[in-house]
């Protein structure tokens, strides 16, 4: 053994005591920020599952005691989760549809089609993104309700949200990625625009339609405010603003407000676990290049 | 099949950020007869590729007329002009397998099923890809998607064919053996092609004319052989070539009862059979043009008038052929010698050029002065 390798071992062992530390916390604060995420979500579990004075009984009951299913009984009995979901279904999945196909076509104009005006139009509608959604509340409430007449419909529900500044620009940014060499070739190939792009974009834009449509689903789905405005009657009640109508003047009835919040959480954790793969890329997707 | 003509084509594109137009295409007229195979050559931004994509009408001219096969296609969009294109990047669909990339144009035309699959079978036997129809773009070899592009367009039975640097994306031994296939496809099919390339062994080897663009016009058209011995202008002289001709800077003078070319540190004799054409421009600054392969070592039959005693700076053994870099006054020159001529670095050599082979140009506007 010579010289060297001797005054190395002491080093060398440092640091692998050094690594394994290091590793250890950083399992260490993942575990705590998984509990720390996980946490709510059982929490709302087995809410669903105490009585009304254990649900906000301190320290919490980690399991619950009793075991009763008070909330799913009120939750059915003084509303109508059923009719509230289709009605979160219906507005989700439509505007999730109309996003997908005008975000695609605004985006794929913006970035492949050349037209006088259409870097400054661009523009403009990112700059719309940085007006606060609070600030042009007032103004849309009343365009909706009092201009096109369509406080408490269907209508007032979708309309405001067909497509977004934001699908536009991630579509854009999607697009802009795809070879535009693809396109001159179907133009050769005898493709009108409309053609061009049901068959060659939109089927290109796939993993972008995919990322689109979770967020969007899940912002609609999850949207609670415009539906509360908009949409306060019965008929047309979104599952948000449901859950909400167990919150009474004196007192709330957490039991029935946490059934029903496992009952609308379970569309999204199908959507994430089926699509958990293109959730992932659509994280990234922004950073493709242009 | 059809002619490509331009007549006056310009095409000139708003660039943002040069706060102006920029004239990608100017004031250019050619004429592509039936069933040649053209190739146009020249550096980026030379206008060759927006000339291919006006010929596809992918991009309008801002004046000027094309025409194909005699129709005027101004107004006409390009799935109608009856061209077929092979893209730099193949640019197939990467969603539909070589089959349906293949017959997608023809579905476009509402063609019966039975005649799409005939012209892609008969397409991929021509180019040895049955096998390959049902995969999809991505599990192919840059080779196996390059037949798949040739074969999208077969299948279309265009009037003209437009390459647009084919080859570019293939390693070198590919390259060599899909330009052989290139020029047997042609033949064998007889159409027209237009092929854009900036490799000039490509040109050469492809082209039964070339035209050589450079800033948007068209500097020379001619048969490959021409534009090497018989380049129009110092562009052409200096474009095509490996290495390039030699271009010396210097003036004509009259001596002895004959023209001489006195510069670059030396000086000589012109041939006496072109005095005539060169008188105009005696006592005038010219460029002096000589091919490095124009260039030996003189022997002793080396007529003297023709022979230049230069430094060395560099000699290149490239195994065939001994490449010598020379000093002509501020330039370097370069000389294809045989490799055992003899030379070496720091001792003076004695050239001899082949004076028939020289050529003199007009520094003013860089136009080779015609001998008749």
């Amino acid at each position: 053994m010579t010289n060297a390798t001797v005054a190395e071992r002491p080093a060398g062992s440092l640091a692998r005591i050094l690594r394994a530390t290091g590793e250890v916390l950083r399992w260490a604060f993942l575990l705590f920020w998984a509990v720390l995420t996980l946490v709510p979500l059982y929490w709302m579990i087995i809410g669903a599952f105490k009585d009304r004075m254990a649900v906000t009984r301190m320290p919490p009951d980690w399991i619950p005691h009793p075991f009763v299913l008070d909330g799913w009984v009120n939750l059915f009995k003084a509303g109508q989760p059923l009719l509230w979901m289709f009605n979160s279904g219906l507005v989700s999945i439509t505007v999730t549809l109309t996003n997908l196909l005008f975000a695609t076509m605004a985006g794929y104009a913006f970035s492949k089609l050349r037209f006088p005006g259409r870097d400054q139009i661009f523009w403009i509608f990112m700059a719309s993104m940085m007006i606060p959604g609070e600030l042009t509340l007032i103004p849309l409430y009343l365009l909706v309700t009092s201009v096109l007449n369509m406080g408490n419909s269907y209508s007032g529900l979708i309309v405001p949200h067909l497509v977004s500044v934001g699908s536009i620009f991630l579509m854009k940014q999607f697009i802009q990625s795809l070879p535009s060499s693809l396109m001159d070739a179907a133009r050769i190939d005898g493709c009108g625009e409309f053609r061009l792009f049901w068959k060659v974009v939109m089927p290109l834009a796939r993993p972008g339609l995919a990322v689109l449509a979770i967020f969007t689903f899940v912002g609609q789905w999850s949207s609670f405010f415009w539906p509360l405005l908009i949409a306060n009657d019965t008929a047309h009640r979104v599952i948000q603003v449901g859950l909400a109508t167990f919150k009474y003047e004196n007192t709330t009835d957490y039991g029935a407000m946490m059934a029903g919040a496992v009952l609308a959480s379970i569309p999204i954790a199908i959507l994430f676990v089926s699509m958990q793969k293109h959730f992932l890329k659509g994280i990234t997707i922004g950073g493709l290049k242009g | 099949m059809a002619e490509v003509v331009f007549r006056n084509v310009t095409k000139r594109f708003v660039d943002a950020k040069a706060g102006g137009e920029v004239t990608a295409v100017d004031n250019v007229s050619f004429e592509i007869p039936d069933h040649e195979f053209v190739v146009f050559v020249g550096p980026s931004g030379c206008g060759k590729t927006t000339s291919l994509r006006m010929i596809a009408g992918l991009e309008r001219q801002t004046s000027g007329d094309i025409l194909i096969g005699g129709r005027n296609v101004n107004k006409v969009r390009p799935a109608d002009r009856n061209i077929a294109m092979v893209f730099q990047d193949y640019a197939l669909y990467p969603h539909m397998t070589v089959r349906e990339n293949m017959s997608f144009a023809l579905q476009n035309l509402k063609r019966p099923r039975a005649e799409i699959e005939k012209k892609v079978k008969e397409a991929a036997a021509l180019l040895g890809i049955e096998n390959l129809l049902e995969r999809q773009p991505k599990e192919l070899s840059g080779g196996q998607r390059q037949r798949v592009a040739l074969g999208r367009a077969i299948v279309r039975d265009p009037q003209v064919f437009l390459f647009d640097e084919p080859l570019s994306n293939l390693d070198a031994k590919l390259r060599v053996q899909m330009r052989v296939e290139l020029a047997e496809l042609h033949q064998r099919l007889g159409v027209t092609v237009v092929y854009v390339t900036h490799d000039q062994v490509e040109a050469m080897t492809l082209g039964q004319r070339i035209v050589v663009m450079n800033g948007g016009r068209v500097m020379q058209i001619d048969k490959p052989e021409q534009l090497y011995n018989h380049p129009a202008n110092t562009f052409v002289a200096s474009f095509i070539g490996a290495p390039p001709m030699n271009l010396i800077h210097g003036r004509l003078e009259q001596a002895d009862g004959g023209l001489w070319f006195i510069g670059g540190g030396f000086r000589v004799k012109l041939p006496e059979q072109r005095n005539e054409a060169y008188s105009p421009y005696i006592n005038r600054n010219v460029i002096f043009g000589i091919r490095p392969e124009d260039i030996s070592v003189a022997g002793e039959g080396a007529r003297p008038e023709h022979t230049i005693r230069v430094p060395l700076k560099l000699v290149e053994h490239l195994g065939a052929e001994l490449l010598v870099y020379f000093v002509t006054g501020e330039t370097t020159s370069i000389a294809r010698l045989h490799p055992e001529s003899g030379i070496s670095v720091g001792v003076p050599a004695s050239l001899c050029f082949d004076m028939r082979k020289s050529h003199l140009f007009n520094p003013a506007d860089g136009q080779v002065i015609a001998v008749g």
